[in-house]
Parts: structure tokens; C-alpha cells; sequence
């Protein structure tokens, strides 16, 4: 379904991405792991489009969309969420995800009929599913932690997306959190059939969760396998699980 | 543009040394508020106002002395000083006490201090026009291609290169220069070094209102001091960054040299419309560069 | 529909004062309905704003000169044209929106205070176009005496069809916060990036967003002109713009009235200090002060939090 061809992206002298490859078919769940600063969420901002490539290819469906701007890869089916939670803080948790149900049924242009009018029951399921439907009416900003990170997932959910990109979902959580976390992406695998890409520092999380895991270091991947390859292959002991266990 | 009115080569090269002199001027003060700009990523709308306070300021100064060479160079002096008094009151009473709060107040908290200034020049000076006159030896003209050019303009196209060199090898040479500089580009760097950001900020704050005042002090005998003055100066100087690159000093001169070379090429060719010459180069650079020519330092 | 739009209690304190306004010139001398036309031309004018600033998070800088390119149009259309009046009337709101657009083009492609900066330069050109054009704008000195139809003559019924012409205004720009596009507009004020994320094509958001508030800064330069009957280059100048960026900020930028609520200050204030001294701006300068360090949520934004247990915000 997604497909990175030899992807580079460089700031400057600061060389982020050196040839990345990765390869994510329908309705799987894939992770990428790596180290710190292994350019990891530079590899998701150049696939969602945040960044564009110095050199490589990104291929969704079979459609080149290498450089185009975030929003027309969103119209895609590509939706993702963000390392640092990004939701809108003085807008209510329902407003939050109503705004990408809105953006999705191409409403985001009306001007004149109110907007309690549209999407409120695709809205409303939403964050049923996540649990969130009690608090509806709270102003975002004024979530816990785990909440916002829960809502940034629901926001991510209102494109009704054929994949969705996950850039450490359960980083910062309680490990009750990120149980219900893990719980709620299978299951929404499982419903929707769903298309999952994340990245992640939990191992037990990865290796539980994902049917694939692509290992990037420096800049580079060095591996996509299923979950029992990669833990295998020595080459990974030696850049990953090594450097972090000195670390 | 009026049938028959013929264009002398000479009042081509005469109106090109007028427009460099104002240029002179113009890059003192906008390099001023580029500073600022850089450093603490605040376009100083009272910058205006400090430059119009060193004009008065310079005026009374000059008076005092009784005129004369001696009251000139006094003037350049101790009118700067005055503003750097001013800017140094304002910000450590007030200013510095909202580097962590939204942008925006920064900026408005600028133009509040506009607002004060230019009241504050109306209570100490008065409503009315004043003039100085240049000292003796800057007086009259030199004859440069067949046409008068006053001397006190040569002075100007001196004055300007000399602050532009001092400017730069300050800000590369400098111990505290260098910290400014770097606080523009990564101020948290600068934090985690041990340096007080904040003395670092109140000292880029001062020295670009300083340049407001000195080039008040210069603009002095060359203009009639008046209420207002600062309304333009504060235009063209923003304007003159921007075209620049925000907070790049030889963006600044750039910038200068463009919107004074068509200022005075506009009242050659256009007089009516002279003032919209510079605005209309401002909107070409833009067009094409919206980031200004020179590259911004953030 | 009316259930879903307004609460009962902002819809009760809407009609009230309203009804108030309504009766106002019937019950005050002649000055102060002068003086409450120029509140509610300074009311759109900064409620406007307020719709790119506040709601949009855009650094419109220059929001005068639409204000004034509005007041321009409707004054050449009826000194320079035997068209007429209402031709006039429709064509400033079209004028300056076309222009906001126009202008807005180029500032869209950048952020923040790059935005604000070029918005002042494309501005400043106008305004010294208009200050130097004799033959067309009559230059520093203005238009006065303009011919506004005959109907408009007397301060009550300019009142009247100012107030009018406020409340249409204030409803389209209600309707238009509470809409899907005031939602989206909400959302890339608080975060672009991810709006972007989600598919929103941002720039087109915030150009529509542009064209609106300059439509209505047009309004509020034709009700400047039905009050005034005269024109100057000073409606373009960029301090006019920044004095209606303090009424935003003193009425409370992130509410729906506040905007108005600062207008009326700011014009009421002006008008009685005016009378006393002459150093008007360190006042205004002082207000401001005071307002960055003790209000920065505006006066109304104050109100509801300390009155109300949930703000008008979302």
C-alpha cells in the first residue's frame, strides 16, 4: 500500500535520512524503530509530506506522492498524528475532532449554516470509540497527558483514513495508558481494517503489536522483517539493542 | 512628467549623492531596528520616536554649546546618550518583564512606548518647526559634477560606511556582540552557556535604539526638526528591513541604498509621486523576494 | 436553528442591548448620537479585524487600509460618477475585499511576522498613492463635503442606518464564526501545521478568511463616510491600523463582542480626554500598558471568566 523508495533529506550538513526503504501492505501493522536520532520522524514528516525529499520516492497505492504538500496527501487516505501532541488547545475535545470529520467531508468551506448542523454523529462515534465521548464539551487544553494523546489519535481517526501514521503513540503514557493504547490500535486494525504505521521506543510494544518492523540507524535502513527475523539478526543486537542497552 | 523638462547628466549624479547621503541616514536607523529585530524578534515601532528624540534632543544639545563645531560634536554624543538612557529606563522597568510572554505584546508594548515618546517630545519641545544649522566647516557647497552639493551631505556619506564598519566589527570582534548575535540565532543556546539572556536582550535593545538617536543627531542640521518626523522615519525603516532580510545587517544597507536612491531619483523624474517611488520598489522586492534580498537571521 | 446558534442567555443580552440602542437618540442630545455612529463604525471596523486576528491568528497589520480603500471607493463613486448612491455603497465593500485578497495572495505564503510586515509595505503604498494623487483623492487634504444621499442628512437617521447596517454586519459575521469554516478558521489559528495534516488546504482558509474581514472593513469605511461625509489619507495610515488592533486586544480578542466593547472605549475615551489635554496618545499609551500587564484577555474576555463558568471560546 505505501512504499519508500531510497528516501534522503538533509538540513543543511546535518545528513537526517540516508537512503531509507520501507515497505507497508494493506491492512498490516508496521513499526520503525531505531535509536535516537535515527531520523525517524524526519522519515514520517517526508512521508506525510510535513518535509519534502532531496532524493526517493514515496508511492501510496501505486500513486507517486513524492512532494506533494500534507494536505493533498491527507486527501490521499494518509492520515497521521505527532510526536509532540499536537491538537488544538482552546477548541473543546468535540470541536477537535469535529474539524477533521469537517476537513474529510470537504464541509471545512461552509459559511453560512452552523456547524452543530454537520458531522456531529460520525464525530460523536469517534470518540465513543476512544472513550473519550464524556468529555466532549472540555476545552482541549485542559486534558491530562494520556487524554490529549488519546484525542490527537481521535483527531487522526476523523479523516477516516486507509492508513494512519503514528509517531510514538503511547510516549509520556502510564503503562495502563499504554495498554489501553496498544488495546485500541489493534482493535482498530481489527474493525476498520486499518493500515498502521508507527514508531515507538517501547520493544515490548513494538514487538507485540507490529507483523513487520523496519530497524533505521543513522539515517539508513538496515532491516524490514517480521518480529522474530529482526530480533534475530545480529546486525540489529549490534546498532539498536547494544548502543541502547550502554546507553 | 512635464513636456520639455530635459534631465541633466549633472542632476543625475547630483540627485544620486542627495539620494546615498539619505540612504546613509536611513541604514543607521534601520540597522538600528534590525538589531532589535534580530535579537529579540521585535519590530521596535518606537524606534521612530528615539530617533525624533535624538533629533530634538541633538537640537537643544547643539544650542546649549552655543553652536558651533564644539556643540555639533556634543550633539552627536550626548544625544545618543540621551536616548540610550530612555531605552535602557523603559526596558529594564518594563519592557524586560514580557521576553516570555506572546509576541504580540511585545510589539504592542512598542508601540505604547510610540505613543508616550511622542507626547513626551511634544511636552519637553513644543509643536513648532526647528532647524540647526550644520557647524562652519560643514556649511555651503561643493561643486561635484557642475552642481551644489551641500557639504553636510559628503559628511552624511561618510558618517554612514563609518557606523556600518564599527556596527560589524562590533558584532564580530566583540565578546558581548558576538553573545547578541548568537541569542538571535538560538537563544536557548545562549541561556544554557551561563550568559543572562535577559542583560544580553537590554543590551541589544539599547544599542539599537542608540542608532535610532544617532541617526536623529545626524539628520539634525539636515532637516527642520518636527512632531511627525517619526511617523516616516518608522515606516521607511521597516520597510527597509524587510526588503533587507529581518535582522541582517548589510540587509539593512541594501534596503537603505534602494529606498534612497528612488526617493531621490523619484523627485527628479516624478515629483508629485516621488514618495511612491521607494514604496513601489519595496513592492517589486517583495514580490520576487518576499523574504527580503539578503537572507534573514531566523 | 436559533437553539443551536446562540446561548439563551447572550441571545437575551443581545436583544437588550439592542433595544437600548434603539431608543438611544430619542432619549440623548444630538452630540452623543454623533458620537455612538462613530462607535459602531469603529465596532465593525475592529469586530473585522478581530475575525482574522482573534479567530484567525493572522498578523493583519494593515487592516486600516481597507477600511479605507472602502471609504475611498464609496466617496469617488459619489463625487466622480452620476451613478447611483447604492451602486456606491455595494462597490466599497467589493473594493476592499477585492483588494484584502489581492494583498492577501502574497502575505498568505508567509508566516506571522512576516505576514504583518509585508501587509504594511503593500499597504503603505496604497496610502501614499492616496496621499499624493490630487487630481483623484485630493492628496493629504482629502475629500470633504461629500454628496451622501439626500435621506442621510440628519444625525438621527445617519444613526439609525449605521446601527442597521452594524447589526446586519455583526449577524453574517455570528453566522459565519459558528459555521463549519469558523470552526476550521478556530482550529488554524491554534495550529496550522496539523490543520494541514488533516487535509485542510490552509491558505484558501485563511484567504477566505481575509476577503470577509476586508469585505467588512469596507462596510465600516462606507459607514465612515455616511457619518462624516468626508475622506482623508489618515484612514489608510498604519497607526489607524494598530489603534484598531488595541481595541481587539482591549475588548478581548478571543470573544465574539469584545471587540466592540473596545471600539466604544477607545472612541468614548477619545472623545471626553480629548476635550482636557492634548497628550491623548500617552493615555492611550498608558491604557495599553496597563492592559499588557494586568488584562492580556481584554476587558470582555475578563468578564467571562470571572462572570461565567464556561467562555464563549470554543
Amino acid at each position: 500500500m505505501l512504499e519508500v523508495i531510497d528516501i534522503h533529506k538533509s538540513f543543511g550538513d546535518f545528513k537526517a535520512v540516508t537512503g531509507a526503504n520501507l515497505k507497508v501492505g494493506a491492512g498490516e501493522i508496521v513499526a520503525v524503530i531505531g535509536p535516537n536520532g535515527a531520523g525517524k520522524t524526519t522519515l514520517f514528516n517526508l512521508i506525510t509530506g510535513q518535509l519534502k525529499p532531496d532524493r526517493g520516492n514515496v508511492r501510496f497505492k501505486g500513486e507517486d506522492i513524492t512532494r506533494l504538500p500534507p494536505y493533498r496527501i491527507c486527501r490521499k487516505g494518509i492520515a497521521r498524528s505527532f510526536q509532540i501532541t499536537n491538537i488544538f488547545p482552546r477548541l473543546t475535545v468535540f470541536r477537535n475532532v469535529q474539524v477533521a470529520v469537517l476537513s474529510q467531508q470537504r464541509k471545512s468551506t461552509v459559511l453560512f449554516r452552523p456547524a452543530q448542523l454537520f458531522a456531529v454523529e460520525e464525530t460523536r462515534a469517534i470518540l465513543k470509540t476512544v472513550g473519550l465521548l464524556g468529555r466532549a464539551g472540555d476545552v482541549a487544553g485542559s486534558l491530562s497527558h494520556g487524554d490529549r494523546k488519546t484525542l490527537e489519535l481521535a483527531v487522526t481517526l476523523g479523516n477516516r483514513p486507509e492508513l494512519i501514521v503514528l509517531d510514538e503513540p503511547t510516549a509520556g503514557m502510564s503503562p495502563e495508558e499504554t495498554g489501553a493504547t496498544i488495546a485500541l490500535i489493534r482493535q482498530l486494525a481489527a474493525d476498520r481494517g486499518l493500515t498502521i504505521l508507527f514508531c515507538e521506543h517501547d520493544m515490548k510494544m513494538v514487538f507485540t503489536v507490529a507483523r513487520s518492523i523496519m530497524v533505521m540507524h543513522q539515517g539508513q535502513t538496515l532491516i524490514q522483517d517480521a518480529p522474530a527475523a529482526v530480533r534475530e539478526n545480529l546486525k540489529v543486537q549490534q546498532a539498536y539493542l547494544g548502543s541502547s542497552r550502554h546507553a | 512628467m512635464d513636456a520639455g523638462h530635459t534631465i541633466s547628466l549633472a542632476a543625475v549624479g547630483s540627485h544620486l549623492l542627495v539620494g546615498l547621503s539619505r540612504a546613509m541616514i536611513l541604514f543607521i536607523v534601520s540597522a538600528g531596528l534590525s538589531f532589535v529585530l534580530g535579537v529579540l524578534r521585535v519590530p521596535n515601532l518606537a524606534h521612530g520616536s528615539l530617533y525624533m528624540l535624538g533629533a530634538f534632543a541633538a537640537h537643544s544639545i547643539a544650542a546649549l554649546a552655543g553652536g558651533g563645531a564644539l556643540g555639533f560634536w556634543l550633539s552627536l554624543i550626548l544625544a545618543p546618550a540621551a536616548v540610550a538612557l530612555v531605552s535602557l529606563a523603559a526596558e529594564r522597568a518594563l519592557f524586560c518583564r514580557l521576553y516570555e510572554r506572546e509576541h504580540l505584546m511585545l510589539l504592542l508594548f512598542t508601540f505604547a512606548l510610540m505613543l508616550i515618546l511622542g507626547d513626551l517630545v511634544k511636552a519637553l519641545w513644543g509643536a513648532d518647526y526647528r532647524s540647526l544649522m550644520p557647524p562652519d566647516f560643514l556649511k555651503d557647497s561643493v561643486q561635484v559634477f557642475q552642481s551644489p552639493i551641500p557639504r553636510y551631505n559628503i559628511f552624511l556619506l561618510l558618517a554612514g560606511p563609518l557606523v556600518a564598519v564599527g556596527l560589524w566589527l562590533f558584532t564580530t570582534r566583540t565578546r558581548i556582540g558576538k553573545i547578541a548575535r548568537a541569542a538571535a540565532v538560538d537563544r536557548e543556546m545562549v541561556g544554557a552557556v551561563g550568559i543572562n539572556v535577559s542583560w544580553v536582550f537590554a543590551f541589544a535593545f539599547v544599542l539599537g535604539c542608540v542608532l535610532a538617536g544617532l541617526g536623529g543627531a545626524l539628520m539634525a542640521p539636515a532637516v527642520s526638526i518636527t512632531l511627525g518626523m517619526d511617523h516616516d522615519i518608522i515606516m521607511e525603516a521597516f520597510l527597509i528591513v524587510t526588503i533587507g532580510g529581518l535582522g541582517n545587517l548589510w540587509g539593512a544597507l541594501v534596503g537603505a541604498l534602494i529606498f534612497g536612491i528612488t526617493q531621490s531619483f523619484g523627485v527628479l523624474f516624478w515629483p508629485q509621486f516621488a514618495i511612491v517611488f521607494p514604496y513601489a520598489a519595496v513592492v517589486i522586492v517583495l514580490t520576487l523576494r518576499p523574504r527580503g534580498l539578503l537572507k534573514s537571521v531566523w | 436553528m436559533l437553539k443551536n446558534l446562540i446561548q439563551p442567555r447572550a441571545l437575551a443580552a443581545a436583544a437588550v442591548v439592542g433595544l437600548a440602542l434603539l431608543a438611544l437618540p430619542l432619549a440623548v442630545p444630538r452630540f452623543y448620537v454623533y458620537m455612538f455612529s462613530l462607535i459602531f463604525v469603529n465596532a465593525l471596523l475592529a469586530m473585522s479585524l478581530n475575525f482574522v486576528v482573534g479567530h484567525g491568528g493572522l498578523y493583519q497589520f494593515h487592516h486600516g487600509v481597507f477600511y479605507g480603500i472602502g471609504a475611498y471607493t464609496v466617496t469617488l463613486m459619489l463625487t466622480k460618477t452620476a451613478l447611483p448612491a447604492w451602486v456606491g455603497f455595494a462597490a466599497a465593500p467589493l473594493a476592499a475585499a477585492l483588494a484584502g485578497l489581492l494583498i492577501g495572495v502574497f502575505c498568505v505564503r508567509l508566516s506571522k511576522l512576516y505576514f504583518g510586515m509585508l501587509q504594511i509595505s503593500l499597504g503603505s503604498l496604497i496610502w501614499a498613492v492616496a496621499f499624493r494623487w490630487y487630481s483623484l483623492t485630493g492628496g493629504d487634504d482629502g475629500i470633504h463635503d461629500i454628496p451622501i444621499p439626500q435621506f442621510l442628512s440628519a444625525p438621527r437617521p445617519v444613526y439609525y442606518f449605521i446601527l442597521v447596517m452594524l447589526g446586519l454586519s455583526l449577524a453574517v459575521l455570528y453566522l459565519i464564526l459558528k459555521s463549519p469554516f469558523g470552526s476550521t478558521l478556530r482550529a488554524i489559528r491554534d495550529n496550522p501545521e496539523r490543520c494541514e495534516a488533516l487535509g485542510i488546504h490552509v491558505r484558501r482558509h485563511q484567504l477566505i478568511a481575509i476577503g470577509i474581514a476586508t469585505f467588512f472593513a469596507g462596510v465600516a469605511g462606507v459607514m465612515f463616510v455616511v457619518v462624516e461625509s468626508s475622506v482623508f489619507p489618515g484612514l489608510l495610515f498604519w497607526v489607524l491600523s494598530l489603534e484598531i488592533f488595541i481595541m481587539c486586544l482591549l475588548g478581548g480578542w478571543f470573544t465574539f463582542a469584545g471587540p466592540m466593547l473596545g471600539a466604544a472605549i477607545i472612541v468614548s475615551l477619545k472623545t471626553f480626554v480629548g476635550v482636557y489635554t492634548e497628550y491623548w496618545t500617552t493615555i492611550m499609551g498608558i491604557i495599553l500598558i496597563l492592559l499588557i500587564f494586568f488584562l492580556p484577555e481584554g476587558v470582555m474576555g475578563f468578564l467571562l471568566e470571572k462572570f461565567s463558568d464556561r467562555s464563549d471560546r470554543g
